[in-house]
């Protein structure tokens, strides 16, 4: 097969110095599915967004059909023919689907009017021709996440694209929903598209793709046929070394009651109510999990708990003491929280890791006190950035740097090890594991499994069945503000908690009316 | 921190060499100019002590803008409490019978008052009716404005001066000179020293900077904002006030019409181009005040007139704010080049 995309001796730094890609050379075939894949940070984005013109590159050359080329901006690679769609879904909710889709490019009729009739077919016609099951003039707010990604990957077709860029297309499908995109895919590249896909979820990549590029940190490893290969051997080039995959429970007896949720309702600001009546026991040594598509009351459930939200009546208590309207300070004596959004959340990006590593701790912990508390002790708080920095084993060239500094996997070690040197008897975890790569998923992991060993009741709200299953002792399914299902894990199986999930009742409970 | 000097006296040099440019295009000689004006200002003790008396007002004030908007905090009132800290010192000096040693102290505290009673009215309003402090502070900048324009027409109007004025504060309450300095500049390096200790050693302070950057991590992690938030008011209104009541106790020693000038937006002006640092404003302040000092001597011995001095300040709050971010990047992307050069060049090395 022809070589469509040559990528040659590809550096990007990103500034001051952060090697991103490092020398790449890859070559992408026509008509072929090439995934990259890599841990987070191993520069497989960054490849792509240089060959998309969205980042420039610092030294290396594109060829293209022959050519060399230099695309300034994703303009000049769309005008020929590359295109990516991104992440995170940039439409219009408020514009239907084929207005996305024209956004831009609009077939003009006389005095530089939108010809919107015209506009309507030509969408049609390229939903018909690719057999993308989708309604020209559905809302986009209204349709569900996979059908927007349908529409962004359309938005390239109908203009002309040839080679797609996906990255992490299938991060915010859920399990149901991946089957339809991957036949999508497929039926492009048997129409002679070639297919970009960012991933690190081997599974999907070994069904999916053709030839696989393996890189890490910033270097390609390998690029290899799908033939040729299995998961085990890609995850041991992405990471360097052997990753277990196995369920990573051990067998053990849960202790007294920690954490207690009784009979708790939020009803926001607009008067929609946003959990009903929610009851939940975490054990000591028990990791609960959280199943639920997002949006399902996890946000509400979880900021009741820190104290961000007050719910509207029950009650929240942690070792008897109810929490319910307590300050923050008081339930952080009791609760470690790693939230969901380490720069929003967990962390102050602009601030140095020291910085970072003892919030909370700095109103706890008596050691960081002088002058009777209205002083900080910076010796102190240097002595407790390196112990972090040595039990959770986090890489990083000075605690005085900047917390951005530092690679997502380490800001997570950071956020993580801060939280569990806290004394406090339960632990929530919000998506700790969301954008990781495979080997710092895996050390969050261990660390939970640790604080199971540790006595602490575990409460883990994840997006990612996998994980759940993985580690969690119960899972309770989180479905419009109710908890729909309450399982131990040796009773669940993957497929009845996503069909809970999306439909809020049991497989076998079908005909069954949900409460 | 090297960067930053480096990006701070570049931006100087460029602005000097525009404002020179300007002054050509005139038909002046842009080099007496600036000689003329650097004269008065800096070389020489005497003109060195009129920089740094003068730079009082314009220090306190940035310092109290830099210190709120680094906390998160959008305190834009320092205007109003200028002069409510300089009304109420100058009430002290009025009214109070006390040997210096007791009334020099006693005015400095309530012109801190004057200031963070007034903010403390902002901070209330946020607290009590959610009211965004950006607009309460404005706001308040004019009732203040107005109140003391009564003030020093009604009731403690001095009768015989010409213009709205008090009449002169105690003896005791004037700010002697040692050794040819304004002993205003003193409490004024002490008040740097102070607000710069508590920023960046107190627990409050090391709250303050994270609310600042991240409010949501601050409040999640524990940290009382809205206490932080009310203290911040408090704390940057007494910084503004304290600049009223040394402008007062080192100057005309009573409250005139006009009194606060435009001292206070200086300020707020110098924290933005000091991108909210503490040292940076100290800095910056004494170079404005030099700017301005040496202005009103340059014009004595040259045809120039001193409104160049507020050219020559809009040319460097433009280029060093545009140029700051400018610079910073160029410079990381040089470090780039190199970098990505290196790596080229050593394929196999490990990249740290």
């Amino acid at each position: 097969m022809d070589d469509l995309i040559l990528m040659k001796d590809i550096v990007k730094v990103y500034p001051p110095s952060v090697v991103a890609v490092d020398d790449v050379s890859v070559s992408f075939r026509v008509g072929e599915i090439h995934a990259v894949v890599g841990e987070n940070g191993a520069g497989k984005s960054t490849l792509m967004k240089v060959l998309y013109g969205l980042v420039p590159r610092d030294a290396g050359e594109i060829v293209y059909r022959g050519k060399p080329v230099v695309f300034h901006n994703p303009g000049e690679a769309i005008a020929a023919g590359i295109g990516m769609v991104h992440q995170e879904i940039l439409l219009i909710p408020e514009y239907t689907v084929w207005q996305n889709i024209v956004l831009g490019v609009e077939p003009a009729a006389s005095f530089d009017r939108l010809d919107r009739e015209k506009a309507r077919h030509l969408v049609k016609e390229k939903i018909d021709e690719f057999q993308f099951n989708l309604n020209p003039d559905a809302l986009v707010g209204d349709i569900s996440v996979a059908a927007r990604q349908k529409v962004e990957i359309l938005k390239l077709l109908y203009r002309n694209v040839s080679v797609l860029i996906l990255d992490e297309p299938t991060a915010v499908l859920t399990p149901q929903e991946i089957p339809q995109l991957f036949s999508e895919l497929h039926r492009l590249r048997d129409d002679g598209h070639t297919i970009l896909f960012i991933s690190h979820r081997l599974e999907e990549v070994l069904e999916l793709s053709d030839r696989i590029t393996v890189m890490r940190r910033g270097r390609k490893v390998d690029t290899v046929e799908v033939g040729t290969t299995n998961k085990e051997e890609l995850a041991r080039l992405m990471v360097g070394r052997n990753v277990i995959f196995t369920s990573r429970r051990k067998e053990h007896t849960p202790g007294k009651a920690v954490f207690r949720v009784h009979d708790l309702t939020y009803v926001d600001a607009e008067g929609r109510q946003r959990l009903h009546s929610i009851h939940l026991e975490v054990r000591s040594g028990e990791i609960v999990g959280v199943a639920g598509v997002e949006g399902n009351g996890q946000y509400e459930l979880v900021n009741s708990i820190t104290g961000l939200i007050e719910p509207s009546s029950g009650t929240i208590s942690v070792n008897g003491s109810d929490i319910t309207r307590a300050p923050i300070l008081e339930r952080r004596k009791l609760i470690s929280i790693v939230p969901q959004d380490r720069g929003k959340m967990g962390a102050s990006v602009n601030a140095s890791i020291m910085e970072n590593a003892i919030m909370t701790h700095h109103r706890l912990d008596s050691r960081f006190s002088l002058w009777k508390g209205l002083l900080l002790n910076y010796n102190q708080a240097r002595t407790f950035t390196d112990e972090l920095e040595k039990r959770f084993a986090v890489v990083m060239a000075a605690r005085d740097n900047l917390f951005k500094s530092l690679s997502g996997g380490n800001q997570q070690k950071v956020i993580l090890g801060r939280e569990l040197m806290l004394p406090s008897p339960f632990v929530l975890l919000d998506q700790p594991t969301r954008g990781l790569d495979v080997g710092s998923i895996e050390y969050v992991h261990e660390q939970m499994l640790q604080m199971q060993a540790e006595g602490r009741a575990v409460l883990l709200i994840s997006a990612d069945l996998e994980e759940l299953f993985l580690i969690a002792d119960r899972i309770v399914v989180l479905y419009r503000g109710e908890i729909v299902a309450d399982l131990p894990i040796e009773n669940a199986s993957v497929e009845e908690v996503g069909y809970l999930m999306l439909e809020g009742r049991g497989l076998q409970r079908d005909g069954q009316k949900a409460s | 921190m090297a960067k930053k000097l480096l990006s701070g006296i570049t931006g100087i040099c460029i602005a000097l060499l525009i404002g020179a440019g300007m002054m050509l295009a005139q038909g002046y000689d842009p080099i007496a100019t600036y000689q003329a004006l650097f004269q008065f200002s800096l070389f020489g003790l005497s003109p060195l002590a009129t920089t740094f008396k003068n730079s009082v007002p314009l220090v306190l004030t940035g310092l109290s803008a830099s210190v709120a908007f680094a906390s998160g905090v959008v305190n834009l009132g320092q205007p109003g409490q200028l002069v409510m800290g300089g009304l109420l010192a100058t009430l002290g000096g009025l009214y109070l019978e006390l040997p210096a040693l007791l009334l020099v102290p006693i005015m400095i505290l309530l012109a801190m008052l004057g200031g963070a009673l007034w903010a403390g009215v902002a901070a209330f309003l946020r607290r009590a009716f959610n009211m965004s402090e950006f607009i309460s502070t404005l706001m308040l900048n004019m009732i203040a404005d107005f109140f003391t324009a009564w003030a020093i027409v009604g009731p403690f109007a001095d009768r015989t001066a010409n213009s709205p004025a008090t009449l002169p504060i105690d003896k005791a309450g004037w700010l002697p000179e040692v050794g040819g300095f304004n002993l205003s500049v003193l409490f004024m390096l002490l008040a740097v020293a102070g607000i710069w200790f508590v920023f960046n050693r107190w627990k409050a302070g090391y709250e303050w900077r994270i609310s600042g950057q991240n409010s949501l991590f601050a409040r999640l992690g524990g940290c009382d904002i809205n206490k932080n938030f009310v203290t911040v008011m408090l704390v940057t209104g007494a910084l503004a006030g304290l600049a009223g009541g040394l402008v007062v106790m080192a100057g005309p020693h009573r409250f005139l019409k006009g009194l606060g000038a435009n001292y206070a937006w200086d300020g707020i002006m110098i924290a933005i181009v000091a991108g909210n640092g503490l040292i940076a404003t100290l800095l910056y302040g004494l170079f404005f005040s030099a700017i301005q000092t040496g202005a009103l001597g340059m014009e004595l011995i040259t045809d120039v007139p001193s409104e160049i001095s507020l050219v020559l300040q809009a040319v460097l709050v433009l280029v060093i704010v545009a140029g700051r971010e400018y610079l910073s990047t160029t410079l990381d992307r040089l470090a780039a080049r190199r970098k990505a050069l290196a790596a080229r060049h050593n394929p196999e090395g490990e990249f740290p």
